[in-house]
């Protein structure tokens, strides 16, 4: 799988110019190679035609058989971004679906990074920001090197040549593949820019997806998956509280070797279960130093400190956004209330898991990961060699969902296998697994706000979320950030219409719970406390919420794409017609990820009087949508995420203690509770904007809001059923 | 160490274990190379695992390796070779079910499992999890079948 050598890691031009792309280089052969290194201001790039087989580090491979494949720097993890990124590029080659291949690309050393997404220069996947960042620069990638063909057919063989389909260049009643003129291609300077397709063969159709068929039959190969000569089984065990470190163990147990590792003790087997076995007996015999403060961890005495700083004079504010001086009027036209969200797990269909071989000379990688970015640099300072001795091959993943950012797993393995000098094959327990993530911040959230004596527009607001800081526990606030923009995502910017208002941000410090990103990081609790907030502020101005929203976005200085997406939804869902009896519907909103989406419900009582979700409405506006099928079905994915997390979803801990070890009591959606999804994907042609994480934050506020109005329970704190287990409903 | 004799995917297999306690998920994927069987929770939740025993779907991280022996067992790797198996592969392309996926392989030996005990159509319900929420797709894919 090694197909890349960079032979020079940097020019070390910051400005990404200057780094000659001809330094890569191959095993031989030819082929058409177009690679860019992008700024990570998205300024430009180079294009540069190299002698190479069909492997170099590029983005676009042409092999003898002319096959295309196309090496895409963002991970793939289920929303179809191998596929997506693929049609682009078919686009603007004309060619046939058939012949059309995508591959993951290495993890690069360089900076700026090749594979980088140019929205900002590195190798990650998240942010639902992979079309985003490569749908310009891609396309563009492809039309240069569409253009450098034809000029190779035209130097080979003489005459003018224009683009035929399916990877050919036509002249006249003349054909030649485009496999016949790489050589050729492979000696030219191509054009720093070309004009782009104006087909639409592509782009704007459900392409089927290129990773289907392998996830149909066994052949795909997730991180867990994979083989390697020689390999040993591995898997470890962590402290059983949050932050726990080794202090002592013994150096075998079960008659097996025990590797330190750190926050982790490791075992190798001929299997994983035996590994899994020996890991789990060997608990017992270690000892770990722990946090301090077991209260840093727990989630009651975190809620009650929460709800102290959300009230206290002397907490630590942070005003992310403020505009006049807002005042609260009381009740008549006012709200004052407080939602609470807790911590989350992203429970991963796969687990946490990774394959190393480390010699005394090379450390190659294989990882179902979303974080290329950071993997060279930490195998280095692991293993001792340098970055470009590491190699890092990224499988499929079965799921990401935030959690594959993160590098723990893919550390376990590389040390596992330096200490014990075998390729080893790394697997979590799902019981470490859950005990282990980096976990959704938990979240207690007040608004006060107020609306006109016209009940058309929200006067007032004043909004506080209180929450653990991912950004103040990893250290990452820079000048740029200092206030943790990410914890007020979905509260800040909002496309309403408002006047005076101050938007604040507590951090809830100290917090010794793991924080990471999970799917819509802060707009997965701050649009549940706007949006229901919206509903409440519509129902004290006695105005209906699609009509109170509508309000709040039209008109001059409103959001035009806000109000079309709104009134996507009015028609989708034929608003003015209530759901049958005994259903009542619900709405919310988000402009967020470069898109925007507005999403109903449609809920019932079951006769245990819980929720049942009937049916749910969506209405998006993701700009150009190059692939509607893979966008229907990241909604349909993002509904199932949100209704998990709304009715059930969340993490308790005491002293330390995380108390969900498996899915029997982390209840999420089944097959027969699935409701209807209706999507409607607005046509637009502004440029791609978010979907992966976009059909998330409005579940929860579009069902509160619909219980609310079924019920006249209005509910603030999530989940709604706490301590739930799969056998349940 | 002990040696049993399986029959995976109508062949005739033989794997050495220290134990026979040993899940048939474990020996499948980590000493036949089996791979499209996957681990999820290890405590028959999620049905991952799932192959079909006899024809039955059964949680393979729940049947030891010694009670496995003379059985026919088929895993997704297999599963082209079953007429049954090779409608529900085709209506799962058609549909474009999957996306992570790793939870697919599961889903298609349970919806098997399904068709084989006489299942049609919206009577096919498989009870495995999928986080990525492809449960629309499944209904629609299953509806064909």
């Amino acid at each position: 799988m090694k197909d890349i050598r960079e032979t020079e890691t940097s020019s070390g031009d910051e400005k990404g110019e200057g780094i000659s792309r001809r330094d890569l280089l191959t095993a031989g052969g030819a082929a058409l190679v177009v690679p860019f290194v992008f700024t990570p201001g998205g300024e430009g790039a180079k294009a540069a035609i190299v002698p190479g087989s069909g492997a170099v580090g590029a983005y676009i491979k042409i092999d003898t058989t002319n096959t295309v494949t196309v090496v895409i720097g963002a991970t793939e993890m289920g929303q179809g971004i191998l596929t997506g990124l693929s049609q682009l590029v078919a686009e603007e080659l004309n060619l046939n679906w058939p012949q059309v291949r995508a591959e993951h690309a290495p993890a690069s050393t360089l900076w700026p990074n090749p594979y980088g997404n140019p929205l900002f220069g590195a190798q990650l996947t998240g942010g639902s920001t992979s079309t985003r960042g490569w749908y310009a620069p891609l396309r563009q990638a492809a039309a240069i090197a569409r253009d450098t063909l034809i000029a190779a057919a035209g130097k080979q063989f003489g005459g003018v040549w224009t683009l035929g389909q399916g990877g050919a260049l036509r002249k006249g009643t003349s054909r030649v593949l485009f496999s016949s003129v790489v050589v050729t291609a492979s000696g030219l300077t191509p054009p720093t820019t070309a004009a782009l397709a104006t087909t639409t063969r592509f782009i704007g159709k459900s392409m089927p997806r290129l990773d289907v068929p392998s996830k149909t039959d066994g052949s795909a190969v997730f991180g867990m998956d994979v083989k390697v000569p020689g390999m040993k089984f591995g898997s470890t065990i962590h402290a059983p509280v949050q932050g726990g470190k080794v202090k002592t163990m013994p150096a075998t147990s079960g008659g097996a070797r025990l590797y330190n590792l750190g926050t982790a003790v490791g075992v190798l087997a001929d299997d994983t279960w035996t590994a899994i076995q020996l890991a789990r007996g060997a608990a017992s015999q270690i000892t770990w130093d722990v946090p301090t403060d077991p209260n840093a961890a727990d989630s009651a005495a975190l809620a009650a400190h929460a709800q102290q700083l959300m009230t206290s004079p002397t907490a630590s504010v942070f005003v992310a956004e403020v505009v006049g001086s807002p005042r609260i009027p009381p009740a008549a036209r006012s709200i004052d209330v407080t939602y609470s969200l807790p911590f989350m797990a992203h429970a991963t269909m796969e687990v946490m898991n990774c394959t190393a071989n480390v010699t005394p000379t090379s450390c190659e990688i294989w990882a179902p990961t979303q974080g290329q970015q950071f993997i060279p640099g930490l195998a280095a300072s692991i293993t001792g060699l340098p970055a470009d001795a590491v190699t890092v091959h990224t499988t499929l993943l079965g799921g990401g969902l935030g959690r594959k950012f993160e590098t723990d797993y893919v550390a376990e393995a590389v040390n596992l296998s330096k200490q014990a000098g075998v390729p080893v094959k790394l697997i979590w327990s799902r019981e470490e697994d859950f005990k282990n993530d980096y976990y959704r911040p938990s979240a207690l959230i007040r608004v006060q706000a107020a609306v006109g004596s016209a009940g058309l527009g929200i006067t007032n607001m004043i909004y506080r979320n209180v929450s653990p800081s991912i950004n103040i526990q990893r250290g990452t606030l820079s000048g740029n950030n200092p206030e943790d923009t990410g914890a007020v995502a979905g509260a800040v910017g909002l496309p309403y219409r408002m006047g005076a208002r101050r938007i604040e941000y507590v951090p809830l410090l100290p917090c010794d719970v793991r924080l990471g990103y999970w799917r819509s990081v802060g707009e997965s609790y701050n649009t549940f406390a706007v949006e229901s907030a919206i509903d409440e502020l519509a129902l004290v101005a006695g105005r209906d919420p699609m009509e109170f929203r509508k309000g709040l976005v039209g008109g001059t200085g409103g959001s035009p794409r806000s109000l079309r997406v709104l009134k996507a939804l009015e028609t989708l869902t034929n608003w003015s017609v209530p759901p049958p009896a005994g259903q009542a519907r619900g709405m919310a909103f988000l402009s967020g990820f470069g898109s925007f989406i507005a999403m109903a419900a449609d809920v019932a009582q079951s006769t245990a009087g819980q929720m049942v979700v009937k049916k749910v409405y969506c209405a998006i506006d993701c700009g150009v949508a190059v692939n509607p099928g893979a966008i229907e079905t990241q909604i349909q994915g993002g509904i199932a995420h949100g209704i998990s997390a709304t009715l059930w979803g969340g993490m308790n801990f005491v002293k330390g203690k995380p108390q969900v070890q498996n899915f029997n009591h982390y209840r999420m959606l089944k097959l027969n509770e699935m409701p209807q999804v209706a999507v409607t994907v607005v046509p637009s042609s502004f440029a791609p904007g978010g979907v992966g994480e976009t059909g998330v934050p409005c579940v929860a506020p579009a069902l509160a809001n619909a219980w609310a109005k079924l019920t006249g329970t209005r509910v603030r704190n999530l989940p709604f059923y706490p301590g739930a287990t799969m056998g349940d409903g | 160490m002990a040696t049993y004799t399986l029959n995976v995917n109508g062949q005739s297999q033989t794997v050495t274990v220290a134990n026979g306690d040993m899940p048939l998920l474990w020996v499948l994927r980590d000493h036949l190379g089996l791979t499209g069987t996957k681990y999820g929770c290890g405590i028959e939740v999620c049905g991952a695992c799932t192959v079909l025993v006899n024809g039955q779907p059964e949680k393979s991280c729940d049947m030891s390796v010694k009670e496995a022996v003379g059985r026919k067992i088929l895993t997704v790797e297999g599963l082209a070779q079953d007429v049954d198996g090779a409608k529900a592969q085709a209506a799962w392309v058609a549909h474009q079910v999957p996306q992570c996926g790793f939870c697919q392989s599961g889903m298609l030996m349970s919806t098997v499992g399904e068709m084989k005990a006489g299942n049609h159509g919206s009577s096919i319900r498989p009870n495995n999890l999928c986080v990525c929420g492809t449960y629309a797709r499944i209904k629609e894919a299953t509806q064909t079948l």
